[in-house]
């Protein structure tokens, strides 16, 4: 048993550090674009009349959601699982 | 003051005195007044958590300042959503599972002492306490601007206020105050952001075309770089903001509210629509400040731009809707401070004198009295100090309390569940540096040293406004060196796993009844 929650616990961490790491990522380049290629930056997006710099930014809200949702069902997943594991011992 | 603020405020005061009479009826034991007995659901805690962190800065602060400096003003926004993820991955579900009432039981789970106790629980004290004072002063000046109410009635009714709901009411009247706050502030928001395009004829393009006509900033206002011009100031922030969530005492003790970890990741997700949908509305309320009013029009009455939501509302909608706008923003500092005193409440009856004092053997109704004695103590301390500092700045206190938090809460309860070889003196040398770190940059940083205007007429020592950068890793170096040097305190093997699979699954090792 001790095992299994062993191999899963991994995996949910594994999942954990690579979430987050994608979310650093994401997040922090922001103001380092900002900072370093503001020209780049305030340069029109692929959608007319939006720059970079505020598409980028509204794509951080979605992110939030979206990730925050992926990582929900993976780990409601997890905790059943768990659970089984733990009811059939 | 009119008859339709009047009612207004009367309506608020008297639907959440309600609630509190409600609730009081319902917090007979410690485990309803600290925690609601876990009853809420995950979106019911949610809207609380919501509640409970968009204070009156978020509302009427960042609306200002996207009103005045544009895009820079939307990053604070982006900061404090993204935050939500690091407190969901890292520490949500541990948190929930280790813990009872407070953010000491999470790390005496691991390191048991009294000495850990008092330091947690002098951290969430502090903490708490440092973040009220700013919001109810911030109060006082706001409902003197829009009611006309002497400073000192506006402190005393919300300082009465927050003291009334969490001394008979605990944590559910908390909980529902905070709940029903959001739901007011979310569809005033929206109400206001629809006239906004009403009045622009739902036409987007035109309305960023009369911003650019508003502000003296021109097309300029929608290009970065009129907040930070510091570079380094700026990430500085944004590593803050981001990380300084996950160590926030108010908002971890809502995560034992709920009953599982299924519905603590449920009251995270919902919290983060809210206040994701929130902040573009407020950037439309920003936008539309400056299109309708105009930047003079903005800064006539108050150059810090925090009534820019309740001047538009007049602008667009009269004394009627600039009376529920008022209405809205105090209903949202109430419910922030409710929230605080609840925290510092906790951490001061439940671990100071519950576990400390009386070495846990105080029965239910000697820990309900504390608790509720300890609250009225709260009130009127934080209440005399905000009437005291009427005339000092304090907004800095609320940066300082992200900083806090990010660089001594947030590091402990990082490594407390994740770093197999963290110790109990790494613990204490990590809360301590942090937190010494942090306050020691922000009395040295411009909010305190500054030439102008500052309490201490000098050039400052750090030239940032927000220390972060330096105080976080400072927190970390820390523990990590306090842990080095104590290796030989280090858990065996055996009882790290122990802790860490409860801490991951919530299974609890035979024998084992911590």
């Amino acid at each position: 048993m001790e095992e299994r929650v062993k191999e899963l616990i991994r995996q949910k961490k594994r999942m954990m550090t690579i979430s987050l790491g994608i979310v650093f990522m994401f997040y922090f380049i922001l103001p380092l674009s900002l900072i370093y290629f503001p020209d780049v930056m305030n340069r029109t997006s692929v959608i007319d009349g939006l720059t970079w710099a505020w598409l980028y930014s509204f794509l951080q809200i979605p992110m939030t959601w979206i990730v925050g949702w992926i990582y929900h069902n993976r780990a409601k997943r997890f905790d059943q699982q768990i659970e089984e594991i733990n009811q059939g011992e | 003051m009119n008859l339709t603020y009047f009612l207004f405020f009367i309506c608020i005061i008297v639907c959440t005195l309600i609630i509190t009479y409600w609730a009081a009826k319902r917090s007979n034991t410690t485990n309803r007044f600290y925690i609601a007995s876990g009853s809420l659901t995950g979106f019911q805690n949610g809207l609380a958590i919501a509640g409970d962190f968009i204070s009156a800065a978020s509302f009427l602060g960042i609306v200002g300042m996207i009103a005045i400096s544009g895009y820079d003003g939307f990053l604070y926004s982006i900061g404090f959503l993204v935050s939500y993820l690091v407190v969901l991955f890292l520490v949500a579900e541990p948190v929930h599972r280790l813990g009872r009432y407070s953010l000491g039981d999470v790390i005496c789970s691991r390191f048991p002492s009294n000495k850990m106790r008092l330091l947690m629980a002098v951290g969430a004290f502090m903490i708490s306490i440092l973040y009220m004072i700013p919001q109810l002063v911030a109060s006082g000046f706001l409902l003197r601007l829009l009611l006309d109410i002497d400073y000192s009635i506006s402190v005393l009714v919300i300082g009465g206020l927050m003291t009334i709901y969490v001394v008979f009411g605990g944590m559910v009247a908390t909980s529902w105050v905070q709940i029903v706050k959001t739901v007011v502030l979310m569809s005033g928001t929206f109400l206001l952001a629809l006239i906004v395009f009403s009045n622009v004829d739902w036409n987007l393009p035109y309305l960023i075309e009369r911003v650019k006509a508003g502000t003296p900033l021109g097309e300029n206002f929608f290009i970065p770089g009129h907040l930070f011009e510091n570079p380094l100031e700026f990430l500085s922030l944004q590593l803050a903001l981001v990380l300084g969530t996950a160590g926030l005492p108010h908002i971890l003790i809502r995560l034992f509210t709920v009953r599982n970890t299924m519905e603590v990741r449920r009251s995270l997700m919902s919290s983060t629509w809210i206040i994701g949908v929130f902040y573009i509305m407020t950037l439309v309320l920003g936008f539309g400040t400056v299109a309708l009013l105009g930047y003079s029009g903005l800064i006539g009455d108050d150059p810090t731009g925090n009534l820019a939501a309740p001047l538009l509302a007049k602008a667009v909608g009269g004394d009627f809707l600039l009376a529920f706008v008022s209405a809205i923003a105090f209903t949202t500092i109430v419910a922030v401070v409710a929230g605080l005193v609840i925290s510092a409440t906790t951490a001061f009856s439940y671990d100071i004198f519950h576990h400390i004092l009386k070495k846990g053997q105080s029965t239910e109704m000697e820990q309900l009295r504390a608790a509720r004695w300890t609250a009225v103590g709260i009130g009127i301390i934080s209440t005399l100090f905000a009437l005291r500092l009427e005339t000092i700045n304090v907004t800095f206190l609320v940066s300082m309390t992200f900083v806090v938090a990010a660089s001594s809460n947030f590091p402990v309860l990082v490594l407390t569940i994740y770093w197999k070889r963290f110790t109990h003196v790494g613990a204490v040398t990590g809360m301590v540096s942090g937190m010494a770190a942090s306050i020691l940059l922000v009395l040295l940083g411009p909010h305190v040293m500054n030439p102008a205007d500052g309490w201490i007429v000098k050039e400052a020592v750090i030239s940032l406004y927000n220390p972060g950068i330096i105080a976080i890793p400072i927190g970390f170096l820390g523990a990590y060196l306090g842990t080095i040097f104590s290796s030989k305190y280090m858990q065996s093997e055996q009882a790290y796993k122990r802790f860490f699979i409860q801490s991951q699954t919530g299974i609890k090792a035979r024998g084992d009844n911590r």
